[in-house]
C-alpha cells in the first residue's frame, strides 16, 4: 500500500470521528500553541529590548550599587546604597577616557500641578545628563549648574509628565509642579525618548541633585551613567572607572556595566526564562501525545475486525502498521498545524499589546518548524505502541472478535 | 468431477493443527491429507468442532499447520513468515465469509478496490478491474454504495467480487448462505456455480448438506479426520431453484 493510500484510508477514519479527532487533537493544539507563543513573545522582547538599550548609545556605562557575584552580571547587594555625588565628580575629574558623568538619584513619588496629581518618576540629577544620554528640548531650558549650587526648586518634565499635568507640554514651562509638599517652577520639557522594557522614559521629573538630596533627605544616588569620549574607549572607561571608584571605596562595593554587557546579560535572563517556560509548555504536548495513544489504543481494539479483513485480504504487518500510524500523525500534524496558527496569532496579539510591535516573522520560522516537526515525532512515539498492536494482531482472531 | 490429470491446486499431506491457547492443547485437525484440483467444486461438511473451520483457515493460508506440508500450486507455504502468508492470501486466495466482511465505511467499488491496494495495483487499473470483478456478480449499478446500503445477498456478493479480483487460485468460502435467506443463499451459490463452470476452484464450508449440494464434491470432517469424501454425480442447480 503506497503513502498516499494510508493517508487517504487515516483521513477517512478520523472524519468518521470529527468530535472525537478534534478533542485528541485539542492537547497537541495547546501544547504547541503555547510553546510557539512564549518562545515567539520571548524573541520579540529580547529584540525590542536590545532595540531599546541600542537606541540608549553605545557609549554609556552604568555603575551600579553593590558588587555582582561571580556567576551574574548584576549586583546581588541592591540595599547597601554606596554611590554618591562625589563618586561622580571622582570619575568625571579623574578618567581622561570618560567624557561626562551623570549621577541619579532615582525616586517614584506623587507630584501636582496644573489641578492635576500623578505618581512619576522623579530624578535628581547633573545637567551633564543632557549630554551624557543625548536628550533633546522641546521647550525651555535643562538643569543647569546655578540651579545644583543654589539648590534651585526648578523642574524639567518628560513630555507624558508634563501632558498629564498641564495638557499642552509646551505650555508647561512657568508653571507650578508640587513635588513632596514643596513647590517647583517647570523650566524646561523634554521631547519624547519612548520606552525601555514598557517603562516610558517620557514620564519624569529632572531635579537638580541636591535639590532633590535635600528634598528626600538622602545622601547617596541610585546608580550613576557614564559616558566614554567615543565608543572605542568604552573598555578603558570601564577600567578607569573601575579603579576610581576602587580606591574612592576601599573595597569593591559596585558594579561596572558596559551597554553590551547589560545586553548580553539582560538578553540571557529572558533566553532562560524563555526555554524555562516554553519547557513547561512543552510538556502539554507530551500529555497531547498520550491522548493520542490512548484514542489511537481505543480505536485499535474498536477496528480489531476491520484488521482481521484487511490482513485477510492481504494486508501485511507494515500496512497496517502505516496505516495506524499515519493516523497517529495525521491526528498530531493537523494539531500542530492548528496549534501554530493559534500560537502564532497569541504571539502576534501578545507582542503587539505588550511590547508595542509585531513579531519579526523571519524569527519565527525556526520555531514554527520545530514545534511542527516536534507535534510529528508526537505523532510517530505515542502511535508507534498502537500501531505496532494493530500489526501484530493474528488475523483469524481479528475476524473473531465481537 | 476434474480429469484426474489435473495438477492438484491445494495438497494437504498430514496436516495437523493443534491450539495451545488454553491449560490443554486442543487438537483440531490430526493428519488430514487430500487434493483439491484445478477447477473442482468441492464441499466441506462436518458438525461444529469437527475443524471444518481450521481446515478452510489453513487453506486460505490464515493460519500455519502445527505439523504436515502444504502444497499451493505446487509451493509449500505450510511454514512460511506471516508477511509472505499474507502475499499469498492477496493473490493466491479469495475469501468469502459468513459475516460478508465488508469494510463498513467504504463504497462496494471501494471494498473490492481493497486488495488491489494491497497487491500495489495503480490506481487507474483498480477502477476497471474493481468494476470488472462486480459485472461478475451482477452488481455494477451498486457500486457506489456502502454495505449498510446493500442487502445481505448483495453484499455477499461484492464480498464474492473483491475475492475474485485478484484472480486467485481457489475461492474459498465459510458458511457463505449462513446469514442470507434462502432465495439470497440460492443466488449465491447460482454464482459460485457459474464461476466454476468457467474453471475457477472453490471450496465451501458448510454444515448445511443442500448447501453441499451444489459442489461437485463433498470431503466429511470428523473430530478433525477426513472420514468421507463422495463425489457428486447430480449437482444441485441453483438457477433451476430460482426460477
Amino acid at each position: 500500500m503506497d503513502l498516499l493510500e494510508s493517508v487517504a484510508v487515516a483521513l477517512e477514519a478520523l472524519r468518521t470521528h470529527k468530535l472525537r479527532s478534534f478533542l485528541t487533537m485539542l492537547g497537541v493544539i495547546i501544547g504547541v500553541a503555547a510553546v510557539i507563543a512564549l518562545v515567539s513573545v520571548g524573541q520579540t522582547a529580547r529584540s525590542s529590548v536590545a532595540g531599546e538599550f541600542t537606541s540608549l548609545g553605545p557609549d554609556l556605562l552604568w555603575v551600579l550599587p553593590g558588587k555582582a557575584k561571580e556567576d551574574s552580571p548584576f549586583p546581588t547587594e541592591v540595599a547597601r546604597l554606596t554611590l554618591t555625588a562625589s563618586d561622580a565628580l571622582a570619575i568625571r575629574r579623574g578618567a581622561a577616557s570618560v567624557a561626562d558623568v551623570a549621577p541619579m538619584l532615582q525616586t517614584s513619588v506623587e507630584v501636582s500641578g496644573g489641578g492635576r496629581r500623578t505618581t512619576t518618576t522623579v530624578i535628581g540629577t547633573w545637567p551633564g545628563l543632557l549630554a551624557v544620554r543625548g536628550l533633546a528640548l522641546q521647550a525651555g531650558r535643562f538643569l543647569q549648574e546655578a540651579d545644583m549650587t543654589r539648590r534651585r526648586r526648578v523642574a524639567v518634565l518628560g513630555p507624558t509628565l508634563a501632558a498629564r499635568l498641564y495638557r499642552v507640554p509646551q505650555q508647561a514651562v512657568g508653571r507650578r509642579l508640587t513635588v513632596n509638599g514643596r513647590a517647583f517652577e517647570v523650566v524646561g520639557v523634554l521631547r519624547a525618548q519612548g520606552s525601555i522594557l514598557g517603562v516610558d522614559l517620557d514620564d519624569r521629573a529632572y531635579l537638580p541633585l541636591p535639590t532633590a538630596q535635600q528634598l528626600f533627605n538622602i545622601t547617596y544616588v541610585s546608580f550613576l551613567f557614564v559616558k566614554a569620549s567615543d565608543v572605542e574607549s568604552v573598555p578603558r572607561a570601564a577600567r578607569d572607572t573601575q579603579r576610581i571608584l576602587l580606591r574612592e571605596h576601599g573595597e569593591e562595593d559596585f558594579t561596572v556595566l558596559t551597554q553590551s554587557q547589560l545586553l548580553a546579560s539582560l538578553s540571557a535572563i529572558l533566553r532562560i526564562l524563555t526555554i524555562a517556560l516554553s519547557s513547561i509548555a512543552a510538556i502539554s504536548l507530551v500529555v497531547g501525545g498520550i491522548g493520542i495513544m490512548n484514542i489511537m489504543l481505543v480505536s485499535v481494539t474498536e477496528r480489531t475486525r476491520e484488521i482481521g479483513i484487511r490482513k485477510a485480504i492481504g494486508a501485511r504487518r507494515l500496512d497496517i502498521l502505516t496505516q495506524f500510524l499515519v493516523e497517529a500523525v495525521g491526528l498530531s500534524l493537523v494539531g500542530g498545524i492548528l496549534g501554530t496558527a493559534v500560537g502564532l496569532a497569541i504571539s502576534w496579539e501578545i507582542s503587539l499589546r505588550l511590547l508595542h510591535s509585531a513579531p519579526a516573522p523571519a524569527s519565527m520560522f525556526p520555531v514554527v518548524v520545530l514545534a511542527f516537526s516536534f507535534s510529528a515525532l508526537v505523532g510517530v512515539i505515542f502511535g508507534v505502541y498502537p500501531a505496532w498492536r494493530a500489526a501484530s494482531l493474528h488475523p483469524i482472531e481479528a475476524l473473531r472478535y465481537e | 468431477m476434474s480429469p484426474p490429470s489435473a495438477k492438484p491446486v491445494v495438497a494437504l499431506r498430514e496436516i495437523t493443527k493443534v491450539y495451545r491457547t488454553g491449560r490443554v492443547p486442543v487438537p483440531a485437525l490430526q493428519g488430514v491429507s487430500l487434493e483439491i484440483a484445478a477447477g473442482e467444486f468441492v464441499a466441506v461438511m462436518g458438525p461444529s468442532g469437527s475443524g471444518k473451520s481450521t481446515l478452510l483457515n489453513l487453506i486460505g493460508c490464515l493460519d500455519r499447520p502445527t505439523s504436515g506440508t502444504y502444497l499451493l500450486d505446487g509451493a509449500d507455504v505450510s511454514r512460511l513468515p506471516d508477511d509472505a502468508l499474507a502475499e499469498v492470501r492477496n493473490r493466491r486466495i479469495g475469501f468469502v465469509f459468513q459475516t460478508f466482511n465488508l469494510l463498513p465505511r467504504y463504497t462496494a467499488l471501494r471494498n473490492v478496490e481493497m486488495p488491489m491496494v494491497y497487491a500495489g495495483v495503480p490506481r487507474a487499473d483498480r477502477r476497471r478491474r474493481a468494476l470488472e470483478a462486480l459485472a461478475q456478480v451482477g452488481l455494477v449499478p451498486r457500486a457506489h454504495h456502502t454495505p449498510q446500503e446493500l442487502s445481505g445477498g448483495e453484499q455477499q456478493r461484492v464480498a464474492i467480487a473483491r475475492a475474485l479480483v485478484n484472480t486467485p487460485a481457489i475461492l474459498l468460502a465459510d458458511e457463505p448462505t449462513g446469514n442470507l435467506d434462502s432465495r439470497s443463499g440460492e443466488e449465491i451459490l447460482a454464482v459460485f456455480q457459474d464461476l466454476n463452470a468457467r474453471g475457477m476452484t472453490i471450496a465451501v464450508v458448510t454444515h448445511d448438506s443442500n448447501v453441499a449440494r451444489h459442489a461437485r464434491r463433498i470431503l466429511h470432517l470428523r473430530d478433525g479426520r477426513l472420514v468421507g469424501d463422495e463425489p457428486v454425480f447430480d449437482p444441485r442447480p441453483a438457477r433451476a431453484a430460482l426460477a
